[in-house]
Formats: C-alpha cells, structure tokens, sequence
C-alpha cells in the first residue's frame, strides 16, 4: 500500500486506482490498519509518517492539512477529520498510535536513549516507562508526556513532581531556601504531591531545616505535626497542630511533649501556646478529680481560681481555709484585688460560722452572708445578725428588706414597728405594706400607709384595698396614670367612686 | 416526617437524608440485633435525625442510657455505644465492658464517636484495657442538624464557654467542618464574610480544608451565595435582652430543647363530659414546635401582642369552616368536606394547643415583675443612667431573685455602658457574692472573661454610637404590622441582625467605624468557582445568605431574619446556622461554674 504513494504531494494517478481497487474490494480498511500498526513497529520516523499517511491518501488536499496536524500535535482534529473519508476504520487507534509513536519517538533520542520497540512499550506499559524515566532524571520529558498524553494528575504530573522533588533535596549545593523555592514554585497545589512526604525526604538526607521550610507549604497539619515531632521540633509542631484547630491533633502532641521532655521545659512550651495550655489544663482537671493526684503541679501554672472552686466545695473546713488562704495570696500576687478581699471575707466567714455552729449548733457553715443573716434572724440572734451587718458593711437597702422579712414571718408585729421607727427607711414604706400585706396581716400594713412617700400612696392605699383612699390621693395628684389604676381596681359597683375619678380625669385632661 | 424541611428556599432534607444514610451504613455494619447505649446528651440531637422506627428497621432492640456499673441484660448480639468524645463517658464504658465480660462473652462492643473520634479517649480506653474489645471504633460526622426548614443547628450547647472561657477551638473545628460538608452538598459558598476573632478562625480553617481538597472540584451548582460569620461576641447585648416574640417567649419561660417544649398540664386537660378535676395530668405537657405545624409557623415569630389578635382570627377562620358543613347539601359537597375533616381537626387541636399557650405566657407577660425588668432592660437599651447602680437590681438582690435574672441584668448594663464604672462593678460583685455566696466569685470571673461583665477602662463608652449609627432603638416599634426587625424585641433591634441587614444593604464599607469599635476583625473571602458553576441570576431573584451565629443565636434573632427574607424589596433570603439555640438564660447558666449549687 505504502508503495502505491511515495513522496509527499504526489499522488500518481496509478497509485489511486490501486486503492479504489482496494476499496472496492472492501480491504481497504484492513490495509490501513495493517499501515498504523507496522508504522507502530517502524523506527524510522519518515516510514512512520509514510505509512501513516496511508490513511489519507484519497484526497490530497486533505491529507496535507491532515499531516500538518498530525505534526503539530492535533491529533484529535486530526482524527475527526479522517472519520469523513473512512468510515469503517476507528480514529482512536490511529490516533493513539500516532500519540506513542511520538512518545517512543522522544524517548529513542540520543539524549535519552531508550531504544524501545513499540511492542516493548505495550508489554512494560506507560506508567513503568515514566518511572523509568524518572529514575533516569528526565523529569521534563516525564512530564511533557504525561500532559501529553493526558493522564490523570495524581498518577501523572504529580508522581514525576514528587520525584523530582525528592530528588531535589538531595542536591548539596542548593541552600534550604532556594530549594525550597524552587520546590514550591514547581509543584504549587499540584494535587496528589505530599509537601510532607518530600519533606521526610530531606529529613532523611539530614536537612532538617529544609524539611521545617518545606511543611510550611503543606496544607494538612495532620501530616505535618507528626513529622516535625519525629524531627524534635515539638514547639512547631504543637503551634502548627494549634493552627489547625483540630484538638486532637493537640492533644496528640501534648501527650507526646509530656512523655519526652521534662517538667519545666513541658510546662513552658505550653506555656507559649495558650490554647494546648487550656485543653492540657482540662485534662488535668479531670484526671485530677480522678486520681486526687498532684493538686500543686496545677496550681503552679493555672490562673488558680477554676481549681480553688473545686477544692471549696469538696474539702474539709481547716483544708479550705488554708487553700483559701493560698488563694488570697495568688490573688495578691495577680494584683486581683476584689478577689483577694472577697476571698478574705469569706474566710471571716466560715470562722464566724463555725463559732455560732460550735456555740449555738446554728447549721450555719456554708451559706452565704445573706443566708447567714437569714438564718441568725430566724433564731432570734439578732445582735450576731447586725454584728455581720456592720462587719461585712452590707447595704443598708438589703439589710432592711432582710430584717423586713424575717420580722414578718415570725409574725414580730411590735418589733418590726420598732425597727420602722429606729430611723428613715432607706427602701421607703410601701415594702412595709407590702410585706404586711403578704402576710396577710392588712391592720399592720395600714399603720405604715401615711408614711409612704406622694409617689407610691396610690400603690400603698390600693395594696390595702382602700380604693376610696387611693382615689382621695390620685385627684390631689391629677395623675391621669394613676387615676386609671384605681379605676382598673374599683369595683363595678361602686358608681359614685366611679364617676367622681371619671370626673377627675376628665378636669385633668382638660389641663 | 420531615417534610417541612425541604419547603424552604434551600431544601435541607438533602442533609438530613445524608446523615441519615450514613447512620444506616454504620448500623449495618454491625451485623444482627444491637442494643445501644445512650450518650443521654446525645439522644436529642439524634432525634432530629432519626426517629426509633429507622433503628428497629436495623434491628436495633434495646436502647439503654449511659451509665455506671453493669450493663442491663439484653439477648442482642452487638452493643454499641454512641458518644461523645469525652474522657469521663471512657471511664464509663470501659466499667461497662469489664463487668460485661464476665457474664456473657458472646456480646460484640462497638464505638460511635459523635462527632469526631478522638486520640484522647482511644487513648484512655486503652490505658483502662478495653480498647481491644472494641470491634468497630467510628465515627459519626454529625456537626449541623436541620432543625427546621431555614434553620440549622448543632446542638453544641458548650461551644461559646469552650471559645471565650476555656479557649477550647474545638467546636470551631466542628464548625469549619460542618460546613465543608454543607459545601460539598450544596456547592461551594462563593463569598464569605466574617466579624470576629471565632469567625476570622473558622474562614481561615475552612480554607485550609479546601486546600487540602485541592484537585477534587465541587461540581455542584451554588444554592448559597454567601456566607456570614457572626462571633456571638461581637454582639453580646441582644441574647441578655428578654425575647417577646412569641417563641422567643416560650422559650425564654419554659425552654425550647432539641425542638421540644415541656408545658405545665393543668391547661391542656382534656375536659371531657365536665368531669374534670379527678385526674388532671401531672407529666408535663411535651409538645415539638417546628414549621411543620401550620399555625405555629405562622405567629412563632410575631410580636407576642399580636398573637392574640392571629390566634382569634384563625379561630374564626376554623369555626367558619366547620359551619361549612350546614351547606353541603349534595353527596360531593358533604364527600368533600369529610375528606377536609382531618386537616380541619389537627388545625383546631393546634389552635387549642397555641391558645392554650398564650394564656400561660399572658399570664407572666402581665405580671408586674415582668413589666418592672422589661423597664430596666429598656432603659439600659437606650442608655438611661447606665453609669449608676440601678435601684431595680438592687432590690432584685435583695428580695433573693434568681441569680441568673441579675446576672443578666448586670451584664445588660456593662455592656450598654461598654464597661461599668469600677465602683458600680466592685458594688454588684459584692451584693452578689455577700447574697448568693462566694462560689459565684467564679462564676463572676467568667463572665469578665467573656467580656459581658467588665470595668470601664479609660475608653469612653462607645455603645451610644453603635446604637445611633445602627439604629438600634426605634421609638414606637410596630407590634402588629411591623416594618423593621425592631419589633422583636418592643423597639431594640438585634445588633447582630443589623450588621447582616447592612451587610447585604448597602455594605459594610459604610459603617466601617463602628464595625471598628466592635470585637474583632471583619473580613471578607472569595472562592473561586469551577468555570460554568457561576450562577446566572434571574431578573428579581433573590440571592441566599447563610448567617453562622457562632456561640449561639436566640428566636426573636431568627424572627427577625425571617422577617428579612420576606420583605419584598430585601432581595435576600436568610438560612439560618448555630452552634446551638440559646437564650440569655440558658447562655449565662452556660457560663456559669456549678450553676446547679445556686441558690433557687
């Protein structure tokens, strides 16, 4: 077949007879196929094109543009086009053929010599013949053919890159940073290239300082945390396993910290790194509940306070008091003022506490100053109370409101008239009436009404159920508000009431 | 079931049936009957997942809670632990697993992490000797639950104390990871904006998984078109404010869990043939609230005083329907109505169930205290004598009110005064500590450290501004008709809210001052799109935000979203996702150390 066109452009008239003949005969195909193949199996790179161009030898016009594109690499285009003048022959193996004959082409070249038959080719198959160039450094032929021939990255590009870059941290003369460099600007995101595998290369080769440089371009701390604690960089690898968020990544690298260093050294690395601190610290919580174990290590680099509230509530009295005292003096030392005074205070406290509980069997330990209060007033222990009262300098507001209270539940009507007198209510009368009033005890409540200030006797007279009282005061005030409130409280039956605050409001209004 | 989930802009069944099918495929692993053991925190979340039916359709039998000591007696085949990656939990199954053994040897163990295994706990069951017992050690990837048609939660109640208190960044880990996986079901988010130091972090995070994704494309078309990242810190005021819309109400008083509310009964006894009194439930009344139910989707996020007006109009409506039956004369007209019949009754159960309701929040809303605190929270608002002590809290310490109602009354303070004055701050402290006692002295230190309750520092008060410039405060707020978010709360305007309302109108380069004066960064991200995923938007289609509240977000912050969405010239419709749906109750309690010793 071959014969019947020699020379590119001159195609004689016998030689197109030949082929319709072929044609006609129906073997025309078979014929080109035979062509692709042993064009497959030609080392010649002109027989090649000659036997390749079989294909097209129908239409001359064709066939030049065709080889044109052959030759520049549009195969595809190429391929399309000869489905239009032979319909029976597939494309893809022309196409393919043509693809690997210019691989096989590439690789016999006198630079890589590798004088491969195309049968070889089949047998060792693409990926080993790309390894084998690997293997031999050609990286940039590698690479041209695995773009070439399309091959998906992750088997492609990426593994020659991967290579490549393996090989590069081995080359001695380049400082860390240039080889990092270059490293990065060649394989960028490529995917499927594992910074932290090329880094555990260099590590290998004993670059430590390229393999640090190197992880800083990997994207996943999961792979970079485990190598930088195999190169005992154990701060890097816990501030990058901080980055990633991820805690158990932290946490691994905390347990490993604490089984290879020392103490102090643990605890200063953790130190720098706040958030391994924290989580290493509720760890320590918890194992500290579980085993009661070295409560002082703790106390040495926490902000004491989260470990002295769980001591408060679990250890005996002498034991708290002296944490308490160790609180007062972290807190002193952390210039925590309130703190410190309040945990003072606290610690008069529970003294005053378990003197009444030792004298008195009062059941005092424990609550809080309010309570305690409480508690004193309820026994009667009204001296102790007020002593607590001065000594604490509680607000006199709150203290009223205690004594208030206590005085009307146990019913003490006359003391707590006394106690109204005994100077100005700083929290005002309407809370004698009301408390009286919830008390259920309206004669009580009714002595204080008069005192309660112009603003509230509304409130107050409404509190006892005087809504005529309540009326007198809202007319004196013109207060349309407060006129409503009775109003919303007057009986439906009480008309005369009713119409004198209707009236009321209406003069208001007209104001 | 779920179906109201895939009626919204964005169909979150597709979520849910992932986590669905995942569930099924680990289940099935484990080959014939299981019993499971309840991580008891767990057994809400899951509930929004799966209900029992799909784990007996996987021969699940027996389902026990976690707990100490020896294991019930179940005829199964496998035991499979569902828990949380904690230490303590490790403790727990691993006395399990040993007082098992002796008994029966037959039994298969297995271990499902939710959400994420961990080193540590393998670690610890190792160290207690059982790891070996383990058949299958899993994990089961739950990080965000749809909880209702637009909204998406992952119940992580501790994510704002692990943040801000303990600076634990693990459920921002969750967080960026939830939302890859969100990504890889609905599409890659092309732009991501953020306020805040736990956004900033959980951006960064979210773009180092994509890198480390890189090769494999998401081909899926965008649903979302943006995505904002909102620190709870940077908008500390509104969950302290108390919500009025009204399921922002019910939870305030009674508390929303995994979408259930427990009511008190008295109010919803069937009062059949007038015997009444003799047994009157005494279980609390659990009832699910989610936009399932008609009605409830329709006034759940009104002003509560505009509930009632809805609830009588739907009365109405429903009765009117019922009379419809004198009119059906021929036999299609009265088929017609029977086949009505069902949807009619659920509608006129839910109506009782609401009514029912209200007049149990009626009865608080109206109370004088309610109205006295509401008083003092709007004068905080507004910023009336925020620089004094407030004679209110005092009496409130005084009279021994619930220490979380002070608390955040303080803290409403501090913050509308970006600080209290030294000596306000050291006064409050004291009140509290002599009255609730002095273990609250941690529970004060952590909320200094969340930043809620604080000193002034020489900074001067800039919250006026925020307010002014955010608009904060509206006068006369519209309960019934409303035309600005401000009605969710009675004339404050979520801060939070705001910032995404600016964000999407006109921009947030035009109160870049006060974005200044809040916490942490702001920022903006892109990223890129495969070419042919860029959406072609359509003359007047809205564009969709995801808003991450991170730390949690409260109803009446929803509502307002909500309210948002369907204003017709907003042009934007909000999806909703949280760490966990809280309220200024539950978020202080969070906050506090032993909240259970508190005084009631």
């Amino acid at each position: 077949l071959p014969g019947g066109w020699r020379g590119p452009g001159k195609l004689s008239q016998k030689a197109d007879e030949y082929l319709r003949e072929i044609k006609e005969q129906s073997m025309l195909g078979e014929a080109v196929k035979q062509c692709v193949e042993a064009a497959g199996h030609e080392y010649d790179s002109n027989t090649q094109k000659s036997l390749l161009r079989v294909r097209y030898s129908k239409y001359l016009l064709k066939l030049i543009w065709a080889q044109w594109l052959v030759f520049n690499q549009r195969c595809s285009v190429a391929a399309s086009f000869g489905k239009c003048f032979l319909t029976d022959f597939s494309p893809d193996v022309f196409v393919s053929t043509c693809r690997e004959l210019r691989v096989l082409n590439a690789v016999r070249e006198s630079g890589v010599g590798l004088p491969l038959t195309h049968t070889q080719f089949k047998q060792m198959t693409l990926q080993v013949l790309i390894d084998r160039l690997v293997y031999r450094q050609f990286y940039p032929l590698a690479i041209e053919i695995c773009r070439y021939l399309k091959i998906p990255d992750y088997q492609g590009v990426s593994r020659v890159l991967k290579h490549w870059a393996s090989c590069k941290v081995q080359q001695k003369d380049l400082s860390d940073t240039a080889i990092a460099q270059v490293i990065c600007v060649k394989v960028g995101d490529s995917p499927g290239v594992s910074y932290s595998h090329i880094a555990a290369k260099a590590y290998e080769c004993g670059r430590t300082e390229l393999a640090i440089k190197l992880l800083d371009f990997e994207p996943r701390s999961g792979e970079q945390v485990p190598l930088l604690l195999k190169m005992k960089r154990s701060q890097l690898a816990l501030s990058k396993a901080v980055e990633s968020g991820d805690t158990d990544l932290v946490y691994t690298v905390v347990s490993y910290l604490k089984n290879e260093m020392n103490r102090g050294d643990f605890f200063m690395t953790l130190r720098n790194q706040p958030v391994a601190l924290s989580l290493y610290r509720q760890v320590r919580i918890f194992i500290i509940f579980i085993t009661t174990l070295c409560l002082w290590d703790y106390l040495c680099f926490s902000d004491t306070c989260s470990v002295f509230g769980s001591c408060v509530a679990s250890s005996r009295l002498d034991s708290r008091l002296s944490v308490l005292q160790s609180a007062v003096d972290e807190y002193n030392k952390a210039k925590n003022e309130f703190a410190a005074k309040a945990t003072e205070d606290e610690m008069r406290l529970l003294r005053f506490q378990r003197k009444l509980d030792d004298e008195k069997g009062a059941g005092l330990l424990g609550l809080s100053l309010q309570a305690t209060m409480e508690a004193l007033l309820s026994l009667g222990l009204h001296k102790q109370a007020e002593q607590l009262y001065r000594d604490f300098r509680v607000p006199d507001k709150r203290y009223w409101w205690l004594k208030l209270k206590a005085l009307a539940e146990k019913e003490e009507w006359e003391e707590l008239e006394k106690f109204s007198k005994s100077k100005k209510s700083p929290i005002g009368y309407l809370a004698f009436v009301e408390v009286c009033m919830k008390h259920n005890n309206k004669f009580e409540a009714k002595k204080y009404v008069s005192k309660v200030t112009p603003e509230q006797k509304v409130k107050a007279h409404l509190a006892v159920g005087d809504q005529e009282g309540a009326a007198d005061v809202a007319i004196e005030r013109r207060n349309d508000a407060e006129i409503g409130a009775v109003l919303s409280k007057c009986p439906a039956s009480n008309h005369l009431l009713i119409d004198r605050l209707n009236r009321a409001r209406a003069a208001a209004t007209k104001k | 079931m779920a179906a109201h989930l895939s009626y919204g802009r964005v169909n979150l069944n597709i979520l849910r049936e992932a986590a669905r099918r995942e569930l099924r495929e680990f289940l099935d692993k484990c080959a014939g009957s299981k019993a499971i053991v309840w991580d008891e925190y767990l057994t809400g979340p899951f509930g929004l997942i799966a209900q029992y039916s799909l784990l007996k359709e996987h021969e699940v039998e027996k389902m026990f809670t976690l707990k100490s000591g020896r294991l019930p007696s179940a005829d199964v085949k496998n035991i499979i632990f569902f828990v949380r990656p904690r230490l303590e939990l490790m403790d727990i199954i691993a006395e399990n697993v040993f007082s098992e053994d002796k008994l029966h040897s037959s039994r298969d163990f297995h271990i499902l992490f939710v959400p994420r295994r961990s080193m540590l706990c393998e670690q610890r069951l190792k160290e207690q000797g059982v790891l070996g017992s383990f058949i299958n050690i899993d994990e089961y990837i739950l990080d965000l639950i749809p909880y209702d048609g637009d909204l998406l939660s992952m119940e992580y109640e501790s994510a704002f104390r692990e943040c801000y208190l303990e600076n634990d960044q693990t459920s921002l880990y969750h967080t960026a990871k939830g939302l890859m996986t969100l990504q890889a079901l609905y599409g890659t988010i092309p732009q991501i904006y953020g306020k805040g130091e736990c956004a900033r972090h959980v951006a960064n995070m979210m773009l180092r998984m994509k890198r480390e994704f890189a090769g494999s494309q998401n081909q899926i078309l965008p649903v979302f078109d943006t995505l904002l990242l909102l620190d709870r810190n940077v908008d500390l005021l509104t969950p302290l404010a108390t919500q009025l819309t009204y399921e922002g109400l019910i939870d305030e008083i009674y508390g929303i869990n995994n979408g259930y509310v427990k009511l008190p009964p008295e109010k919803f006894a069937q009062k059949k043939q007038g015997e009444s009194s003799k047994d009157l439930p005494t279980e609390p009344k659990k009832l699910q609230l989610n936009s399932a139910e008609e009605l409830y989707a329709e006034i759940r996020d009104k002003n509560f005083n505009a509930v009632g007006a809805a609830l009588s109009k739907k009365a109405k409506i429903i009765s009117a329907a019922f009379e419809e039956r004198h009119n059906a004369k021929t036999v299609g007209e009265i088929k017609q109505f029977v086949s009505q019949l069902p949807h009619m009754q659920a509608a006129r159960s839910s109506l009782a169930n609401h009514t029912s309701i209200a007049e149990l929040i009626k009865d608080i809303t109206t109370s004088e205290s309610f109205f006295d605190n509401l008083t003092v929270e709007q004068e905080f608002m507004t910023g009336v004598d925020t620089d004094k002590v407030n004679t209110y809290i005092e009496d409130s310490i005084a009279q021994k009110d619930p220490l979380i109602k002070i608390l955040r009354l303080v803290c409403m303070q501090s913050v509308c005064n970006n600080g209290l004055k030294q000596k306000v701050f050291d006064y409050y402290r004291r009140e509290i500590l002599q009255t609730y006692g002095y273990e609250h002295l941690l529970t004060l230190n952590n909320l200094e450290k969340a930043g809620l309750l604080k000193p002034q520092t020489n900074s001067r008060n800039n919250y006026p501004t925020i307010r002014k410039t955010l608009k904060l405060w509206m006068e006369d707020a519209n309960e019934q008709n409303p035309n600005d978010i401000s009605y969710v709360y009675s004339g404050y305007a979520p801060l939070s809210i705001r910032l995404t309302q600016v964000l999407a109108r006109p921009g947030w380069r035009s109160i870049e001052e006060v974005l200044k004066m809040l916490p942490g960064p702001h920022f903006e991200e892109r990223q890129q799109l495969p070419a042919g995923l860029h959406k072609k938007r359509q003359q007047g289609e809205n564009r969709t935000t995801l808003v991450f509240f991170l730390g949690g977000v409260t109803y009446a912050e929803i509502a307002a979203l909500r309210f948002l969405s369907q204003m017709e010239d907003s042009g934007m419709e909000y999806i909703i996702a949280t760490t966990k749906l809280i309220n200024g109750t539950s978020w202080i309690k969070s906050l506090m150390d032993r909240p259970e010793s508190q005084t009631p």
